[in-house]
């Protein structure tokens, strides 16, 4: 539990600004980065200005400095952004990473990438089949965690694509490729958890592993794909338990765009999970009813803390601070305890501007505000 | 038994027409030229389609963002609502939300079919979602049952096709994943069988195709029997083909032989031998062989390479005699 209500936090990406990327690229940067670098530098105030990428940034060079220090000063303005937004647990907006799931696989061993596959709309993920053992090239996310720890001011939480999501973004050809005869649904369940927990135990807990020894106390497993197969929820549960069995850390586990209510109370065996950070805002309306589902941790005594979801990702409109204050008074109603709630954007908001992004979070963290001032007043 | 090879709803994009609609949304290129892009990879499809020996073509569906878009940014009574879970796979799809009794717009669908599509209707299958798929996946705030609903798809959709029909189309597949996941019994599957019916009345002469994906099929044979279309497609990745029973005998059956969530490519003798086991056990008029599954669940490659198998699974049945 959290010493005040209703604290806040970022949940994953944030999109890359155009000068990081044109300067990851070498290429040159146009007037727009340039300008896109001096507006938010002039209220982050992120960056030094003897940083050689701020002068290749100045100069219009992109080539000038290595794409590393371009990753690298990205990764110093998601924290300045999302800290001075206002959140209480926050990360690097995932500027080094190229996306949750190709940049897991390329340290691994066993996968062969085979194309992009659409998400939705125009979003596409690159898809790996795994073709051998799962096996770990190093522990990864390490270094842009021991940079976030020096550089954070609010606490620091890491962010790591699970083994189920993992596995089930990939294709299964090597452990499907062991069944015999008609590979129809049951074989390929069992090849599913025969990936599902190598990749926890072989890649996942080492890498975990290594984080918590370079001082990392607050990770967030991402599943978004958990509500795949409602009926591998208990799958989902066993990875999570594989991977962070035993390890000394707060782990939260990320879910979202699921249907909740088919994977409970098989997911609630994943023992180590402190905190359930779900999308909620995307299926509310002006009811009010995306919240509703949360009757059921009560319904089935599961008293963990929820990362509620208050801002929908996928849509440029901004929610009013009154309406994230009403969200998280209906949700504090459904759960009938708001010290367990901390607030959150639904997902990572990677697919929104970066203005737009910030619109959001200054709602987000106003209406948290709001709700808090509100319950503190009841309190009293 | 005419056997007929074909794909089965939307291809994937290519490694081009992702960068370019990436672009598009980054406001690095403009919709005519992904438009372009996009009339340029279905046409580049129908040329895999032509090169395979598919009789009939898709074209691909490219320029659709899933299923039930073009419905519910044309028709009436829609506003496209959240981002929701394609059945249980990684690709998702907005889902619609009906206001108010629907009403189609003529013309509005036919406008969205692929430009091969279009140039050559006769050959063309045109895929459409089913009217229990329809009505079971949409947000109903109509005041509708669920079962008037569906009912009232099949007219629409039968209005639709027999539009289609009209401009020299032939042949239609309805998508149909949740008739097989769901498994509706009593109105609810009267309601089903009754929206086909009304398909089959407004339009008698079109070939029909309902195709079920995503759940094994066994526990719904008995209403998909009585579904009054041309023929009954059947994900073998999810149902046992030696399953699939007598009583539909003597109409069309599909097979989805190709199974798109896995890139290991099907051996093309274990396919053919189902094929004709099927063949002399159930007497088809005609055997579809197709996806299991809607091909956009593989990148582009893979997808080309997998649908190698139509052609050669085709060609053992002729050496075979299984074809007439």
């Amino acid at each position: 539990m959290s010493a005040r209500l209703f604290p806040t936090q970022e949940i994953g990406s944030l999109a890359k600004p155009r000068w990081q990327i044109q300067g990851q690229h070498s290429t040159p940067l146009d007037e727009r980065a340039r300008a896109e670098f001096g507006r938010w530098n002039d209220l982050l105030h992120f960056a030094d200005a003897g940083d050689p990428a701020v002068h290749a940034i100045v100069g219009g060079n992109g080539a000038a400095v290595d794409p590393a220090e371009f990753r690298r000063l990205g990764a110093l303005f998601g924290l300045r952004y999302f800290e001075t937004a206002g959140l209480d647990r926050v990360y690097d907006g995932e500027a080094r990473r190229i996306e949750m799931y190709e940049y897991p696989i390329r340290q691994m061993h066993g996968f062969d990438f085979q194309g992009h596959v659409r998400s939705f709309d125009n979003k596409y993920y690159l898809k790996a089949a795994v073709t051998g053992e799962v096996r770990l090239d190093h522990p990864y996310h390490v270094d842009e965690f021991d940079f976030v720890r020096e550089h954070a001011r609010a606490s620091p939480k890491l962010p790591i694509t699970g083994p189920y999501t993992l596995a089930e973004w990939s294709y299964n050809e090597h452990y499907l490729g062991k069944q015999t005869g008609w590979k129809g649904r049951e074989a390929r369940r069992r090849a599913q958890r025969e990936f599902v927990v190598d990749i926890a135990r072989k890649a996942i807990r080492p890498t975990l592993a290594k984080l918590i020894e370079h001082g990392c106390r607050i990770i967030q497993i991402d599943e978004p794909a958990a509500g795949t197969h409602p009926e591998e929820a208990a799958l989902v549960a066993e990875g999570f338990n594989a991977a962070t069995e035993g390890l000394d850390a707060v782990f939260s586990m990320h879910i979202c765009f699921s249907d909740y209510r088919s994977l409970l109370p098989a997911l609630l065996e994943a023992k180590a999970c402190k905190q359930w950070a779900w999308e909620f805002a995307n299926r509310d309306g002006p009811e009010r009813d995306g919240y509703e589902i949360l009757r059921l941790f009560r319904e089935y005594g599961d008293d963990r803390e929820i990362g509620l979801g208050v801002l929908d990702v996928h849509r440029d409109e901004i929610e009013t601070p009154e309406v994230v204050a009403d969200r998280i008074r209906r949700a504090a109603h459904h759960l009938g305890d708001p010290s367990k709630i901390w607030v959150n954007p639904d997902c990572g908001l990677r697919t929104r501007s970066l203005d737009v992004a910030w619109k959001k979070l200054a709602s987000l963290v106003e209406g948290a505000k709001r709700a808090r001032a509100e319950f503190a007043g009841r309190a009293a | 038994m005419a056997i007929v090879t074909a794909l089965t709803g939307p291809f994937p994009r290519s490694e081009a027409l992702v960068a370019a609609t990436r672009d598009l949304d980054r406001g690095r290129t403009t919709t005519a030229a992904v438009d372009a892009l996009v009339e340029r990879a279905e046409a580049e499809i129908s040329g895999h389609e032509s090169r395979l020996g598919l009789g009939i073509h898709s074209g691909g569906y490219l320029a659709w963002a899933d299923l039930f878009r073009p419905f519910s940014e044309s028709w009436r009574g829609f506003t496209v609502g959240p981002v929701t879970r394609w059945f249980e796979t990684n690709t998702f799809y907005r889902q619609p939300i009906l206001h108010a009794p629907p009403e189609r717009v003529e013309g509005a669908i036919a406008r969205h079919l692929p430009p091969s599509a279009r140039a050559d209707p006769p050959r063309a299958k045109v895929t459409l979602p089913g009217p229990f798929t329809f009505s079971g996946l949409l947000e109903n705030r109509s005041g509708e049952t669920r079962e008037a609903l569906t009912h009232r798809m099949g007219r629409l959709l039968g209005e639709e096709v027999r539009s289609l029909l009209a401009s020299g189309f032939t042949t239609f597949q309805f998508q149909e994943p949740l008739l097989v996941v769901e498994r509706p019994t009593g109105p609810l599957a009267e309601a089903a069988v009754e929206a086909y019916r009304s398909i089959q009345t407004a339009a008698p002469s079109a070939a029909t195709l309902v195709w079920t994906f995503f759940a094994d099929a066994a526990p719904t044979f008995d209403l998909l029997g009585r579904l009054p279309v041309g023929g009954v497609g059947i994900d073998l990745s999810e149902t046992d083909p030696e399953r699939i029973p007598e009583s539909l005998s003597g109409r069309g059956v599909g097979l989805g032989v190709i199974d798109p969530r896995t890139t290991l490519r099907e051996d093309p003798e274990v396919v053919a031998r189902i094929a004709r086991d099927l063949s002399k056990r159930l007497h088809p008029s005609t055997l579809w062989l197709g996806a299991g599954a809607p091909l956009d669940l593989l990148p582009y490659e893979p997808a080309v390479r997998k649908i190698e198998l139509l052609g050669q699974v085709r060609e053992r049945l002729a050496l075979s005699g299984t074809a007439a």
